[in-house]
């Protein structure tokens, strides 16, 4: 009887211990660097942004400036940071962006911003950089009073342009004093000059920008072009396809070591009775 | 004593990978976990061939551990011991062959050069402006228009417009900045900008405008003037 429970508390004791050790760590909150666009089975959200799926996917929330860095610039904005998730089915990805802004009006918009191909581009419109060869930007824009996204391209300020073939659908909701953009568009596309490829697994870069469209007292848009709330480059990702090859790794590993430690034992016990 | 070398050797071993881990961070940085791991590797074959010098002290050494791994005659806690070490070693290679083989989802490693090395012709420039009190309030005026809404009216890196950015805008008031570089290297990343930076800068990243655009090259050097006197720094001199 003791011999089995000396053996059962050993056994307790090292998957107890082990399984500790497996477990990440909990309640470390983690600043977003990166939008996770989770990968679902069913049908996408993609002109829904209010759809109960966005429930699902990761929330990443990120700090928006003014546009300080081109000479049209603004020192005050109304948006101070967007959340951000994303989805994607493996044939189109959408991107959900959700903000504050007291009030709806027609000229409220927003952007997202890729590079493309494999120069980097810089983060205000792909502008030239003095020693480095930049490539354009992708622009997939939305404004209310269009009710549609825009799919443009950009290298350098002035240079802003919509594409011949439009790509991006979208649709935004206004309720208590939030806007909900959502935009959708294919993985991939066939014209890879101008449009971004994501490409499930990898990370590509991605950047924000958000016009208030309220009027001032004179009838001017408070918030227009250049001046508006942007971010710097951060991170996007749609997630792969899960892989368990490692759990497959790490079950062999575990019989070998398991068999290694067998053979030892065994070769121990024999030469302590010989 | 019966087992003392297999004790000693193990209490060296600890020792030294203490030593490395908490009490040599207190004087110099952090050592890689790599270099650790090769030192302590290191010490373990010191031991090992110290310890299989002779027949006798082989015994001495390995004897505990295969009597400990045999398990004969064990009771108690020993065999509690061996069961834990016989389920755990397994599952830690597991871990291992996990951990190497699993798939990462974090976003890549950016290392980005903050001082990058300037064009040859912004090296050893010097200030033209007299250093006067006049001067260096028209630069802190100066800075106050351009400068502060992301360097911060503290000229501490906090200004209104600079959450949004990544990286952040320098913090002037740090000893790691300003006062590490020339007023000639001030000149060059004020007047190119963010977009003047070499490739190990990142430039497509920094928001800091290309105020070559906008402002004159004496408003320039007035603005480095009073950045440092406000900051309350020094440049960097060849002195």
């Amino acid at each position: 009887m003791k011999r089995v429970h000396s053996w059962l508390v050993g056994m307790i004791g090292g998957v107890v211990l082990s399984v500790g050790m497996l477990v990440p760590g909990t309640g470390q909150a983690q600043e977003s660097v990166s939008v996770r666009a989770a990968l679902v089975t069913g049908s996408l959200p993609m002109e829904d942004p209010t759809a109960a799926a966005w429930s699902s996917a990761p929330l990443s929330e990120f700090p928006l400036s003014p546009q300080v860095h081109w000479p049209t610039r603004i020192l005050e904005v109304t948006a101070q940071s967007v959340k951000v998730r994303g989805l994607h089915d493996g044939q189109q990805v959408s991107v959900l962006l959700e903000w504050a802004d007291p009030s709806e009006d027609p000229d409220d918009a927003a952007a997202l911003e890729f590079m493309v191909g494999d120069k980097k581009a810089h983060f205000a419109h792909g502008q030239p950089m003095g020693q480095v060869e930049g490539g354009p930007v992708n622009i997939w824009f939305w404004k209310n009073k269009d009710t549609k996204v825009l799919d443009m391209n950009a290298k350098g300020f002035g240079t802003l342009k919509a594409q011949d073939q439009q790509d991006v659908k979208g649709k935004g909701v206004y309720q208590n004093g939030t806007w909900k953009v959502v935009f959708t568009r294919s993985l991939s596309t066939p014209d890879a000059e101008n449009d971004t490829q994501i490409k499930p697994g990898d990370f590509i870069n991605i950047a924000f920008a958000i016009w208030d469209g309220k009027r001032d007292a004179a009838g001017d848009l408070k918030e227009k072009g250049s001046q508006k709330a942007v971010s710097s480059w951060w991170y996007f990702r749609a997630e792969p396809p899960p892989d368990y090859s490692s759990y497959l790794y790490a079950a062999l590993a575990v019989g070998l070591a398991a068999g290694f430690q067998f053979v030892v034992i065994r070769k121990l016990r024999k030469g302590a009775s010989t | 004593m019966k087992g003392g070398l297999l004790l000693k050797g193990a209490i060296l071993t600890v020792g030294i990978y203490l030593f490395l881990k908490l009490a040599l961070p207190l004087f110099t940085a952090p050592l890689p976990a790599s270099l650790t791991f090769l030192y302590v590797a290191l010490t373990v074959t010191g031991i090992v061939i110290f310890a299989t010098l002779s027949g006798q002290s082989t015994e001495a050494f390995w004897g505990p551990i295969a009597r400990f791994l045999s398990g004969d005659g064990q009771a108690g806690a020993m065999r509690t011991a061996r069961l834990l070490v016989l389920v755990l070693f397994p599952l830690l290679v597991g871990w291992q062959a996990y951990s190497s083989t699993a798939p990462s989802d974090q976003p890549p490693a950016e290392n980005r050069t903050i001082h990058p090395a300037p064009p040859g012709e912004f090296v050893g420039l010097s200030n033209p402006i007299p250093n006067t009190p006049e001067n260096v309030m028209a630069g802190k005026g100066l800075y106050a228009a351009f400068c502060s809404p992301c360097h911060g009216g503290n000229f501490d890196g906090k200004g209104l417009a600079s959450r949004g950015f990544n990286p952040p805008p320098a913090n002037f008031s740090d000893p790691t900045t300003i006062a590490m570089l020339q007023e000639s290297y001030l000149f060059w990343r004020i007047k190119k900008g963010g977009v003047g930076l070499s490739i190990e800068g990142m430039p497509w990243k920094s928001a800091m405008p290309r105020w070559e655009v906008e402002l004159k090259d004496e408003q320039i050097w007035k603005i480095i003037m009073g950045e440092y006197d406000g900051a309350h720094q020094k440049p960097r001199t060849w002195e």
